[in-house]
Formats: C-alpha cells, structure tokens, sequence
C-alpha cells in the first residue's frame, strides 16, 4: 500500500483480479435458466480459449451462455469498471467523498439525448450505433460542456465549487426540457422510464463492443492519475506550489472521467450509486490514498456490477429487478454509513 | 418508477371500477327510451371511446377528440391531453360530455357531464360499453349491430381454430426491453380465447407488476414460446426480422419456423371494435401453425 | 543549495483594496528574514505573493532571474511553501503527506523514485517523524502535524523555504523545536522567510526583521532596530516595554492600571 513494499501492492492486485473474476464466474454460472455450472464454464472456454471443448449442451443452452450471459456479464463488469474509476476521479478532483460521476450533468444530459431520441423514434437504427446510445451520449457530453462553459463565464479560477453549483443548474435545466418532453410523449414514457432506471437486460455483443475500447483506454490513463489526485487532495493552491498545473490537471481529468461516464451512460441507462459508494467503500478499507483508491476502483466496480446484475436477474427469476434498484437497495444504507463514519472524522 | 406507473393505473383503473357505475346510471336514467342524443357535443379523451362513438355512429356529434384518438383518420385530434387533462382547455369546446378512461374532477364546476370508459377486461365489458354509448349518443339500434357484427366475427375466428392437445405457448412483446403481459390483462385474456399458454405468467405470478412483468431474456429463450406476438412495431420499430437477428434468438422454435405475428400497437393497447382486428390476425396465425 | 530572493514593488490588489503596496525586499543567500507586523498588516499575502500562491504586480527573483519566467514546476524546485492552515487530506498516511514533497522533481504521473522514498526517509528522521511515518495524519498531535508539514517543505528540496506562522499552533517547546529546526537549515545555507506573531521569537531567531503595517514595509533590520518601544506602539497600538537581555529583545507589555493591555502582543 504504501511507497514501501510493492509485494503489499501486487497482493492487492491480485486480491482485485480474483475478485472480478470470482464476480464474473458467478455471474457466468448462474442465471435464471438451469444450465449445469460446468457447461456454462466449459462452453465459456471453448468460444474464449482457441482450444476446442465439448461443453455436452443443447444448441440452445450453448446460445444462451455465449449470446446472452457472457455479454452481460462482460457489460457489468466494464460498466461497474467505468462509472466506479469516474466516480473515484470525481472524488479525488473535488475534494468531495460524496461526489458521484453524474456530479456535472452526465446523467441529466444523457437522460434528455436518450428522451429526445425516444420521442423521435430514433432507437433501434441499423448501423453499429443505436441511435439512443449515441443521442444519450452527445447528450452526457453536452451537459458536461455546458457545465464547463458555465461554470468557468462565473469564476476565473474554474474553481471545485463554482464548478458543482453550474452542474447543479445545468442538471436541472436539462431535467427540465427532459420532462417536458417526456409529457407532451406520454406514448414513449414507458421506454424513457425504463432507460432511467439502467439496466443490462438486453445487452450483447455489439454493446460490451462498442464501451471496451473507450472503456480500456481510459481506464488505463485514469489508473495511473492517483498520485495527481493525491496531490490535489492538499488543496487548489498548495497543489500548485508544489508544481501541479491545477486548473489544467483539473479540465484534462473531468474530460477523461466524464468521457467514461458517458460511454458507460450510453449503454447501460443510468445506473445510480455505483460510482458513488464503490470507490468510498475502498477508500473505507484501503485507506485515502488515490493511488490506492483508482486502481482498486476498477475492480471493485467491476465485480459490484457484475453481481448486483446477478441479483437482478435471478431474485425474482424469470422477471427482471431493475438493476438500478439493487444498487439504490444496497448504495442507500450504505451511504447513511459513509455519512456516519465521516461524520466522526 | 416503472412500478409506481403501474399502481397508479391500478389505483385508476379501481377508482373508476368503483365510481365508473354510478356515472353511468345518471346518464342512461334519462336517454334510453328516445333515439334522441342527450349530448350535442362530445369530447373523447380516450382513444379506445373514440374508436367505440365513431363506429356506432355518433362521430358528428364528437367536437374534440384527445392527442392520441387519431382513429379513425376522421376524428378531430386536438393537443388535449388524456394523460393530464386541462379543465379550461376542455372547456374551450363547449361541451356537454367528456368521454373520459378514469373519472374527472372539476367537470361539475363547468356543468359537463363525464362517462367513463374503462379498461375491460372481457368482450362482455366492450359489448356494454358500446350499447351504453350507443343510448347515450342516441344510436342504440347501430350500437346493437355493431355488436352483434363483432361478435360474429369472433365467433368465425374462434371456431377456426383446430384443437390442440397440448396448448400453443405465446410470447407478446410490449417493447424491445421485453416487457410482457401475462393472462391476468385483457390482452393475455384475449390469447386465451385462442387457447394459447402464456410463457409470461410465471414471471408475475404475485400480480405484483399488475400483469406487465419484465421479463428475463434467458429465460425466454430457454421458455422457447410456439409464437411471438410484437406489439410494438410502431414504437419500437420492430419486425419479424429484428427479432431474429437478436443475439442468441436463433435458437427459438418462433423464429426458426417463422411465427412471429407483427400487430399494430395501437389496435392491441385498445379495446374497441378493433379487438376484431386483433383476434383475427392472432388467430389466423395461431390456425396456421 | 542556496539562493537569494529579491521582490521588486510587489503589489497585490483584492476585489480594488490593496494588502500589498510595492514592497521591495531581498533576501541573502542563507538569512533568515522575519516578517513582523500587526493583525491584516499583509504579512501572509507578502509571503503569499512571493511564492506566487496570488497574482501580484511587480516581480519576484531568485537568484536574479524573474520566476515569471520560469515554469510552475521549475518554480516549485525553488521555493517551499508552508501556510498557516495547510489542507490536509484527511486520512492520509504520515508518509505519503510528506512524499507529497517530491511532486516537483518527477512527471505527475510516474511513481515514486527510489531516492525520492530515500529523501523522506532523511526528512522524516530529522524531524523526529519516522515512528509516525504510518500514522494517520488525522491522530497527530498539533505540533507532530506542523513538523509533518515542515518536513513536506523540506521533501520539497528548495534553497528557499518561506512559512506563514510555523509556530503559532504549537505549545513552547515545540515552537522551539521547530525554530531550532530552521535555524539549522539556515546554517545549511537555505534560504528562509517566516511570518511571525511572537515578536521576541521573531527578533532572537531572525537574521532580520521586517515590519509591515498597511501593506507597507515599515522599518527593516537587526532586531534592536526594528524593535522599539516607539514602532510598536505606532504600528500594533501596544504599549510595551523593551529590555535586553544576553543579546535578546524582550518585548514585554506593560500592565496598565486601569484597563487590560491588549493581549495581542
């Protein structure tokens, strides 16, 4: 953990690598229909590994396991991975524990570019990207910009706090036409509800496709951002005197976590707590250092989602519990916890 | 939210159950005898009444219809709300009777009377409904023959259907994120006439999402249904052909034998005379198979 | 390691009220230089203005050459700062606050060098730290957490270490502990600017004083100099008596009879 021993360190990545992989296991091996727990992994090697194995399933169960489990397992873990890391980000550049990556308008502008996309029938298009999915992301991005843009016209400095309370006004702006436009759609409300409330259920290939690269990518530059957060951490002005360009380190971090945010939004709907209590929750255990807590984030994200879904699609099997309600259900005490454990601090 | 929508339905939907009958009394009280209508201008603000005044006749006497009673093409659609109705906007039409699926409050205020019509949940419900308008509106005798003609029909349907010995299994599609129906609503009531098994059922068998469970993909697949009922070619676009090309629902006996049954939306989610629609292309499809 | 520093009619203005009034100011090589001067003189915008935490007009060199010409982090291997109420985040370790030190000597993103981890290791020991390095910052004691920051400013590596009040938190023997401290980095040849309250502790420590009142400096020099009973009252409203004693200035306030003196002294 500390600069010191680096066998320490490599315990902890081992220790974050055996628990989304255990995560995923899981979620690979059980579901709503009876598959035995062999099959599955050995059919998940077979398609995975280049080497062929008989997994002794029916060409449906096969189906099953490779079309729509995998996928949805893949999904959680990178969408767990990307709103827990952005979350993280978030925290560590506000200063803020209770910082989440919807903080600067992603999820208000998401929710209006999937809403406008909903009511103009633009879902379901042919090519690679669905055409909510893209609305819902320019959407994200917009309502950061705008949120930038306002934030920056009021305060030089682009300070943390001048920053929050423009997102708080950029969110409700865009909540506001969102609402709008949901009421005079009443006939779409159903599907716009629906996304809100996040969600993997219908999730394949083309989707784990089209969020892993950003996803890698920006995971990787996020993960080795701790130590500049652990910098800013002393504070905008001691952070600059010890050489840190803030306001540009600031921009450039906001930029990489609300690009994943968005990516992540755009599949997956608006999957509240995630990226609020999971990189709280490391920081609860492994202490406030982020270059601890970013890294450790990915998995525990990962793993979080990947078996919060797993929960969604097997406690009331054969219907589905919105994802967003089991992460609320556990974010929600949970949240009353950090209050309370920091409120001693 | 999902869920709250749905109570919030229920909770109408027992509202107008309970106050619905009373409404009505007041109203035949004093028409059934003439052929005469009580009402001289009518605003619908329920699609499903809509289609029900204009098929019987009484369309002339429909002065406002709401955003979503574009059936038939001839109805006069305004941006009224039936979601959220605006009292003064109603008012602007000057009417005498307000068509409503739940009852209004505050019509009293600007002396206008209120029907409802709501949700059925048999054909004996639609039937009523129809004659009730019919007295209302001064059309009993087209209100009579329509009835008849449905029933007619359906009965024609029905009995081309062949016995089966083990049930059909059906899966009817509300939207691409699979939320379903199970034989608890109208619309798997009406599956039911065609002796169909609904592979919905188990996924609400609380009533706890009021008969509109989401269901779980895997388990769709692995239920693998005889027939795909879409009902949600206009919303969501789809057809025969996306469904197929959905991940992992090449497996499905629907899809390999090619019986998915494309519907209108609008025709389902209704329970007018256009129910007739409706059961005979699912029975048609459902004979052919 | 050592440089001097030099402030050219520096000026600071906040919202159109100016704290700083072009003060010019040098600094040898190896002195250490007191800011004295009452409550909102401007002592913490000068040093504040010197590290560059706040935009001023004028300039400020070291060694000669304008830091406005010279990149944050090439400023940052220059000069250390430690402010009066420094953030600290609020679980982390000993270690890793003062390792917080290095920033300027590597790319923000890389880790952590084996020398950097060699160079707190050498802070921590001479600052009697290293049996807290795993501490939680939070458990500190108030003059463990002030050597903690001290020892972050001299991670820092600078010939220049400017601190606001570094002892005005901390209990007697502490406060000498940390003057000691600076004393002997002074002999090492840094260069140090403090902002101080305690005026005796000012004058015994400092190779000079400057008093600032109003933004403005107002007498400079040796403590004999700067310390008199005359400036004091002029400048603070204080009534004090100034006797010495082996080479120290004692400020002392005089107990008036009928109403208490300030205890601002």
């Amino acid at each position: 953990m500390d600069a010191r021993p680096t066998t320490a360190r490599f315990i902890w990545l081992v220790a974050g690598v055996a628990f989304v992989f255990g995560a995923a296991t899981l979620g690979l091996v059980l579901g709503p229909t009876d598959i035995s727990s062999w099959g599955t992994i050995v059919e998940t090697a077979d398609r995975l590994t280049p080497f062929t194995f008989d997994s002794g399933l029916s060409e449906t169960q096969k189906s099953i396991v490779w079309n729509l489990r995998l996928p949805r397992v893949a999904l959680g873990l990178l969408v767990g991975a990307s709103l827990a890391t952005a979350g993280a980000t978030y925290q560590g550049v506000f200063r803020n524990p209770l910082a989440d990556p919807y903080l600067l308008g992603v999820a208000a502008g998401g929710g209006l570019g999937a809403t406008v996309a909903f009511v103009n029938d633009w879902g379901n298009g042919e090519g690679v990207f669905d055409g909510v999915q893209l609305a819902a992301f320019v959407g994200a991005l917009l309502a950061v910009a705008l949120t930038w843009i306002v934030g920056v016209a009021g305060d030089r400095d682009r300070s943390a706090a001048s920053l929050i309370l423009a997102g708080v006004a950029v969110a409700s702006f865009f909540t506001a036409l969102q609402t709008f436009l949901q009421q005079r759609n009443t006939e779409d409300i159903r599907e716009i509800y629906t996304w809100f409330l996040g969600g993997l259920t219908t999730s394949g290939w083309s989707e784990v496709l089209q969020l892993l690269p950003v996803a890698v990518v920006l995971l990787l530059v996020l993960s080795l951002t701790g130590r500049t957060l652990d910098i800013m951490a002393v504070g905008d002005e001691e952070a600059s005197m010890l050489g840190l360009a803030v306001p540009q380190v600031r921009v450039g971090l906001l930029v990489i976590a609300s690009l994943l945010t968005a990516a992540a939004v755009a599949v997956s709907g608006l999957i509240a707590f995630v990226g609020l209590i999971v990189p709280h929750a490391v920081r609860l255990i492994f202490g406030s250092t982020f270059r601890v807590i970013v890294p450790l984030s990915i998995f525990a994200g990962a793993g979080f989602l990947a078996l919060s879904d797993l929960a969604a699609r097997t406690i009331l099997t054969p219907t589905e519990i919105p994802i967003g309600v089991i992460t609320a259900f556990f974010g929600a005490p949970f949240f009353i916890f950090i209050l309370r454990t920091t409120g001693r601090r | 939210m999902k869920i709250r929508s749905f109570i919030t339905l229920a909770l109408l939907a027992l509202l107008a159950a309970a106050c619905g009958s009373e409404a009505q009394e007041t109203v035949t009280g004093d028409t059934s005898t003439t052929e005469e209508s009580a009402f001289t201008r009518i605003v619908s603000l329920n699609p499903t009444a809509t289609e029900m005044l204009f098929a019987i006749g009484a369309g002339d006497l429909v002065v406002a219809v709401d955003e979503f009673s574009y059936y038939p093409p001839e109805a006069p659609v305004t941006d009224l709300s039936g979601w959220d109705p605006n009292i003064e906007a109603i008012a602007g039409f000057e009417p005498d009777l307000v068509v409503t699926e739940s009852p209004m409050e505050g019509l009293d205020a600007i002396d206008v009377e209120n029907h409802v019509i709501s949700a059925a949940t048999t054909l004996g419900d639609i039937y009523a409904q129809i004659t009730e308008l019919g007295g209302i509106t001064g059309h009993s005798d087209d209100a009579a023959t329509l009835v008849t003609q449905m029933q007619t029909d359906i009965d024609a349907v029905l009995s081309s259907i062949p016995e089966r010995e083990e049930a059909l299994t059906y899966y009817h599609e509300l939207d691409d994120t699979l939320y379903s129906v199970t034989s608890t609503t109208f619309i798997g009531y009406v599956y039911d006439l065609l002796g169909l098994r609904n592979v919905a059922d188990p996924a609400d068998a609380d009533g706890a999402a009021y008969g509109y469970p989401q269901l779980n993909e895997e388990y769709l697949v692995d239920a693998d249904p005889d027939v795909i009922f879409l009902a949600d070619t206009r919303c969501c676009a789809q057809t025969a052909e996306t469904v197929a090309a959905r991940p992992g629902w090449d497996q499905l006996t629907a899809v390999q034998e090619g019986n998915i049954v494309e519907l209108d939306d609008d025709v389902v989610s209704r329970w007018g005379p256009r129910v007739v629609e409706f059961i005979e292309v699912a029975g048609t499809a459902v004979a052919g198979i | 390691m050592s440089a001097t520093l030099e402030s050219h009619d520096l000026s600071v203005r906040v919202d159109g009220t100016p704290l700083l009034r072009s003060t010019s100011l040098a600094v040898d090589a190896g002195e250490w230089v007191s800011i004295i001067g009452p409550n909102g003189a401007g002592k913490s915008t000068l040093l504040r203005a010197l590290v560059g935490a706040v935009d001023a007009d004028g300039d400020v060199l070291v060694d000669g050459e304008s830091v406005r010409s010279m990149k944050r982090m090439e400023r940052a291997r220059l000069m250390s700062w430690v402010p009066q109420i420094p953030t600290i985040p609020s679980t982390i370790r000993v270690f890793d606050y003062v390792l917080l030190g290095r920033t300027p000597h590597r790319h923000p993103l890389a880790a952590e060098r084996p020398e950097d981890v060699g160079v707190v290791k050498n802070v921590l020991r001479d600052l009697d730290l290293h049996h807290l390095s795993d501490r939680e910052m939070d458990s500190l004691s108030g003059g463990e957490r002030q050597r903690a920051v001290v020892a972050r400013a001299l991670a820092q590596s600078t010939p220049i270490i400017l601190l606001d009040e570094p002892t005005t938190a901390l209990d007697l023997g502490h406060q000498q502990e940390v003057l000691l401290l600076l004393d002997r980095l002074r002999r090492d040849g840094r260069t140090i600017v403090t902002t101080m309250h305690d005026l005796t502790l000012a004058g015994q420590f400092a190779d000079r004083l400057v008093l600032l009142a109003e933004g403005e400096v107002k007498a400079e020099g040796g403590a004999i100099e700067v310390l008199t009973e005359k400036n004091i009252a002029d400048h603070y409203r204080a009534d004090v008596r100034i006797t010495h004693e082996n080479g120290a200035v004692l400020v002392v306030p005089r107990i008036r009879t009928q109403e208490s003196s300030p205890d601002d002294h």
